[in-house]
């Protein structure tokens, strides 16, 4: 089909002392695994509940499948699953009560069996909902998300509070949805999570999406996509000294110094000359290839957890 | 369906939660076996009177004491100071005490319900003691007779008060605990994650007013089971009017708790909205005092408030075994009240 699943339009959001949306542009192809990367308060929940049809825009058009909230209210929500950034249920509703009663609002909609599955939540089934670990009541949002068996899915960080299996076990998920040829948008301001998962990528900062690409594109599309990395035992000493003698820009971190170079091939001898000349402690050179947080470092100039 | 399995989940959750549904089935059973304990007899709260005796009674002291015990008088004795002590506690309604050559009544001004009448009991029985005294025939009272609007005499004024508890109890939950409820589950996010599915509010509306009524209903036949067994208390009227009387006022003060709760931002905010609906509504029913004194805009207006006529019909099918033929307005005033509520409720009915 050739009508995208979300496209957006000039969206934009005032909150009496935040502009949380400001103009944001976003086009989904169908089958795709759409990233929102960005800091908290970058208004990528915002953004996903307008989307939504939780909360109201100021301005701009929404197109979800090709329908309108305006027209198509119902057949929207009935061809869309939602996890929220955190889902609230009844405390004392079970995980196989919540998935049937839920479906049963939907005209499809997959087994509770076959989700309870899909999530390894079949232990729990008839546990209360306030009994549940943090993760597992993620994966029942989860679950509940793909109860209607929907076209187009919805995750508001749905990994942040996981410990590192749980978010594996939960990335398995996203890819079997893509597999099973749904859209899936998600937000995360984690970069590995967009990284491994998404086909492409909005950064978002201050309510703007200020890149927009496949995250090998956003990398390479950098100036300067490579950085070379000096660490030290503790902390990293004061790097202007040996900035002005290397004649380029020069990061200090925590315990390492960073530079960034379009070429590491011709830093390199320049580099270790300067630091043999200014004596620099460092133990070990890493060159790696950039991140997206190196891309959103770039852009903004401020780091993705600030 | 979808209504029927909001229905069942409601009950199920409900059911869940012991302490709120025992306190809640619970609740007016002992307000109930309260109030009987307290009138088990008599007609209702019997009039005390606080008397004080000169330092040496006279014949004419004795007289009047035996003509107030006569007239039924809840009489206590005391001592001076024991009494003024009493009176400054504020627990005393009238007081009768030596003043010159006679008497002097004090009358509590802030019970004067009770005092009122003690007054005109004990200015009887002072005329009675004083023609006794004089060897005069005996002043003839006229008979007072006790009577409900259906004209049912009961000796147990606990058979009056079960309706006005099965009425007030359930305006009470509509009012505060399902409005309150509604509004702490959406302020905690409860209801956020339905505001993304097709489910259509009237009908999670719908459902939670259907439950609340079944819990009513369940609620009502358990007091009217304690009202039996511990008081013989009795329906005098048919079951099903009972029903159609309770169904109808459960929807009706459920709804107005709904709809209510679309005007609160916050269950504080919800605390002050219910008393201010509340109050009126329990004043101006015209239940507890009659209105005859009020202008007449203000009367024509209470006239078309839910409360009176519910309450009315209550009590005539309960107490009076009245039919319904009587009721049919005021039971539409019921019924029109429950579906504008209704239809308010699921207009400003916010998910988040």
């Amino acid at each position: 089909m050739s009508t995208p699943s979300l496209r957006i339009r000039g969206l934009r959001k005032a909150f009496p002392r935040v502009l949380a949306v400001d103009g944001v542009d976003l086009e989904v192809a169908r089958g795709e695994v759409f990233g929102l990367l960005g800091p908290n308060g970058a208004g990528k929940t915002t953004t996903l509940e307008i989307i939504e049809g939780l909360t109201a825009a100021d301005s701009g058009t929404i197109e979800i499948l090709g329908l309108t909230w305006e027209i198509h209210g119902q057949e929207i929500r009935s061809r869309i699953g939602v996890q929220l950034q955190s889902t609230s249920l009844f405390n004392k509703i079970t995980p196989r009560e919540a998935l049937d009663l839920y479906g049963s609002y939907y005209p499809k909609r997959r087994s509770t069996a076959e989700l309870l599955a899909l999530v390894q939540l079949e232990e729990k089934a008839d546990a209360y909902h306030i009994t549940l670990s943090g993760g597992q009541q993620q994966r029942l949002a989860l679950a509940l998300a793909l109860v209607n068996d929907p076209e187009l899915v919805f995750l508001d960080e749905p990994t942040t509070g996981l410990d590192p299996q749980a978010r594996r076990s939960l990335w398995d998920v996203v890819r079997r949805m893509k597999g099973e040829g749904r859209t899936v948008v998600l937000t995360t301001h984690y970069m590995d999570e967009a990284e491994a998962l998404c086909d492409r990528l909005a950064i978002m900062d201050r309510g703007q999406v200020i890149a927009t690409g496949t995250p090998a594109s956003l990398i390479s599309d950098l100036a300067m996509p490579s950085v070379v990395e000096l660490t030290f035992e503790g902390m990293a000493p004061d790097s202007s000294a040996f900035a002005a003698r290397l004649g380029q820009a020069v990061e200090p971190r925590a315990d390492l110094w960073e530079i960034r170079t379009p070429d590491p091939k011709a830093l390199l001898p320049r580099l270790l000359e300067a630091a043999e000349v200014g004596d620099v402690p460092f133990q070990q050179v890493h060159i790696r290839r950039a991140t997206l947080e190196d891309v959103f470092l770039q852009r903004t100039g401020r780091s993705l957890r600030e | 369906m979808m209504l029927w399995r909001q229905f069942v989940m409601e009950w199920r959750l409900y059911s869940r939660d012991r302490v709120a549904m025992f306190w809640t089935m619970a609740f007016p059973v002992l307000l109930l076996l309260g109030f009987g304990t307290m009138f088990r007899d008599g007609g209702g709260p019997r009039l005390s009177l606080v008397r004080v005796l000169p330092q040496s009674p006279s014949p004419s002291d004795a007289a009047l004491g035996k003509a107030l015990v006569d007239l039924q008088l809840n009489v206590q004795t005391l001592s001076k100071a024991e009494a003024e002590s009493r009176w400054s506690r504020g627990e005393t309604a009238a007081q009768l005490e030596p003043a010159g050559a006679g008497y002097r009544l004090r009358l509590n001004s802030y019970l004067m319900a009770q005092a009122g009448a003690t007054a005109g009991l004990v200015n009887q029985a002072y005329l009675m003691a004083q023609a006794r005294l004089s060897g005069a025939p005996e002043p003839q009272r006229i008979p007072i007779q006790m009577e409900s609007p259906g004209h049912k005499r009961s000796a147990s004024y606990v058979t009056f008060l079960l309706p006005g508890l099965l009425g007030l109890n359930l305006v009470s939950m509509g009012l505060f605990s399902v409005g309150m409820v509604n509004v702490s589950y959406r302020e905690k996010g409860k209801f956020r994650r339905l505001a993304v599915t097709p489910l259509p509010k009237w009908i999670f509306l719908l459902g939670q007013v259907l439950h609340r009524l079944t819990v009513t209903v369940v609620q009502a036949g358990i007091l009217l089971l304690v009202g039996r067994l511990a008081f013989g208390i009795q329906n005098q009227g048919s079951f099903l009017d009972l029903l159609l009387i309770m169904t109808l006022g459960t929807g009706c003060f459920m709804a107005f708790g709904f709809a209510l709760s679309g005007f609160a931002e916050t269950s504080e905010g919800y605390a002050a909205l219910s008393n201010l609906v509340f109050f009126p509504l329990m004043m101006l029913s015209g239940v507890y005092f009659t209105l005859d004194a009020a202008p007449a805009w203000l009367q024509h207006t209470v006239a078309l408030l839910p409360l009176a006529p519910f309450i009315r019909a209550l009590r005539a099918v309960f107490n009076d075994g009245a039919s319904l033929a009587g009721h049919g307005l005021g039971l539409a005033i019921v019924g029109a009240w429950a579906l504008a509520a209704f239809l308010l409720a699921v207009r400003r009915f916010r998910w988040a």
